[in-house]
């Protein structure tokens, strides 16, 4: 059965949409990340253009955020306090973001930039999740005992002034790295169509320190703010929100997100992080090597005013 | 070339022959399981002399400009260009006839009336200056030098291989004396707005004959209303998007609880 998008003015098959929004929203509720980094490069791959992908994710990811939020938030699973501060930062990089994107795609390099995105970020960030996460599973089938955790107060994180308490985290530290974080993941959520919960997550876990119990829904929590910003602007300022892309998405997204996060709590964490890992990687490297092949077509059409 | 008065019947002299045409539908709606459209087309060639017709249908959707950029390799990375913006290009393109055109008429006709997909013109103004070359005057010269068909060919290859651009050399069938038929495959990918269906009459290697036609493709329904707002309300629009992506979220999370 297929359906028309107004905005994306393409035909889509509705059915398989429907399933893979609900696929890429169990992974969301699953390890607590939006899942945009999954579902922009499919769509893209199934003709949808990129802008519109890119702006019509936003929509999807709050919706299935908010899915399991709530969820997280009845378990007590959520540092509201860290997760404002977080998104007082990811509104201004949301703001910011749109307005690169646009300069990117009249520049017509919004596609290298998104491509070298995926690549650095995702390579990155997957790679050392895998290397971590690797060797607290090896060490537990050894029954070695966990690693000794290294200096837990580093000082240019609890140097800082302004220092604030975040109760649910355990945490009496400055808000400056919590707003910076916030600002650096709400610019690449305009810029790659994705929530930034697979930078969040890891930065809140290592840099942040905070508690693992609380991580995944803070992230979840400071992620709708940020994507419901950004799903706005690009609807107000490029006009390549498509409502029928995105509530077909998200029918499957939010069913998804549920038993997602129903499931998250049968694994052990670590082994849920390697398995995060494997996709962050495999998924950036998918989308940046086509960078260093040779294309078939020299040449590429860029839709409408943007590319 | 002669044009053939409006009311058809009584057939013009008997010297000068014309063709006439009609669209099945002249309006294509674009609704929510749309997924390409054939527009059919009958039409009459009257020669009381019979000579020898070819008849050739161009129907061209509204020229919207089309961004290109070329990948060059830049430190071992395939980059973008500087994209290059054409004018002038249709939006939809398609070139049917009773026969290959180049068999119908000679180059510099086909050029002149843009039919087949090499024959479209469209340039890239920001591109251009004119200058004077070897003392002449007014000389226009694009920038992108030699590599400027290679530009402009890549836009029509790119077009078609979107089923936007389209030549169909038996597209036009004789369906008995006199009696044409034409089926005009139209993508789901086609533009909204207003179509030009062009139906000329050749004979020996000349346009003598021709109508126009226009079609309009629209969307309907629940897509037209939610493309309207998008585009004149983006604000409330975005916002009520948002909203309602928060709501279904919500709605599922609570719908899923248990207690």
């Amino acid at each position: 059965m297929d359906i028309y998008l107004p905005i994306a003015e393409v035909s889509v098959n509705a059915p398989l949409l429907v399933a893979l929004g609900a696929l890429v929203g169990f992974i969301s509720g699953l390890f607590g990340i939006g899942g945009g980094f999954l579902m922009t490069p499919i769509l893209v791959f199934f003709g949808i253009p990129p802008a519109v992908a890119v702006a019509s994710m936003s929509n999807h990811v709050a919706a299935s955020s908010m899915s399991s939020v709530i969820s997280y938030g009845r378990r007590r699973a959520v540092d509201f306090r860290m997760g404002g501060v977080l998104a007082a930062g990811g509104v201004v990089g949301a703001v910011a973001g749109v307005e690169i994107f646009r300069w990117l795609r009249l520049l017509g390099q919004a596609d290298l930039v998104v491509a070298l995105s995926y690549l650095v970020f995702l390579g990155v960030i997957g790679g050392l999740m895998l290397w971590e996460s690797a060797g607290a599973i090896v060490r537990r089938r050894r029954n070695a005992p966990p690693k000794p955790r290294r200096d837990r107060r580093p000082p240019w994180l609890y140097g800082l002034p302004l220092k604030m308490r975040f109760p649910a985290s355990r945490l009496y530290i400055s808000p400056i790295p919590p707003i910076l974080l916030g600002a650096f993941v709400g610019v690449l959520s305009a810029i790659m169509g994705v929530g930034g919960g697979f930078v969040l997550v890891p930065a809140m876990v290592y840099i942040l320190r905070m508690p693992a119990g609380v991580v995944v829904g803070t992230s979840l929590f400071q992620i709708i703010i940020t994507t419901a910003l950004t799903g706005v602007l690009q609807a107000g300022r490029n006009q390549t929100v498509d409502v029928v892309l995105a509530t077909l998405l998200l029918v499957g997204g939010v069913l998804g997100a549920q038993f997602g996060a129903r499931a998250s709590s049968r694994f052990r964490a670590e082994e849920l992080r390697a398995l995060l890992a494997l996709i962050v990687l495999l998924v950036g490297l998918r989308m940046g090597l086509g960078l260093f092949f040779t294309p078939k077509e020299a040449f590429v059409l860029m839709s409408g005013a943007g590319g | 070339m002669i044009a053939a008065a409006p009311p058809s019947p009584p057939p013009p002299a008997a010297t000068s022959p014309a063709i006439s045409a009609a669209l099945t539908e002249t309006t294509v709606r674009v609704n929510s399981d749309f997924r390409g459209d054939r527009i059919v087309l009958y039409g009459a060639v009257f020669d009381p002399a019979n000579r020898p017709s070819d008849v050739v249908v161009i129907v061209r959707g509204p020229d919207e400009p089309v961004r290109i950029a070329k990948k060059t390799r830049v430190a071992g990375v395939w980059v973008n260009s500087r994209p290059v913006v054409f004018q002038g290009a249709p939006g939809f393109y398609i070139a049917a006839s009773t026969r290959p055109l180049d068999e119908i008429a000679r180059f510099g006709e086909l050029r002149r009336l843009q039919a087949g997909v090499d024959h479209l013109k469209f340039n890239a103004p920001d591109e251009q200056r004119v200058e004077t070359r070897y003392g002449v005057r007014d000389v226009v010269v694009s920038r992108l030098g030699a590599d400027y068909l290679d530009w402009k060919n890549a836009v029509v290859r790119l077009k078609a291989g979107e089923g936007l651009y389209a030549v169909d050399e038996r597209g036009v069938r004789f369906v008995d004396r006199g009696l044409f038929r034409a089926e005009i495959a139209l993508p789901a990918e086609a533009p909204i707005g207003r179509y030009e269906a062009r139906i000329l009459l050749f004979q020996n290697g000349h346009p003598v004959s021709e109508k126009d036609r226009t079609l309009t493709v629209e969307q309907v329904g629940v897509e037209r209303a939610l493309y309207l707002w998008a585009h004149r309300r983006p604000w409330s629009y975005g916002l009520a998007a948002m909203a309602f992506a928060l709501g279904a979220g919500w709605a599922a999370s609570t719908a899923f609880r248990r207690d």
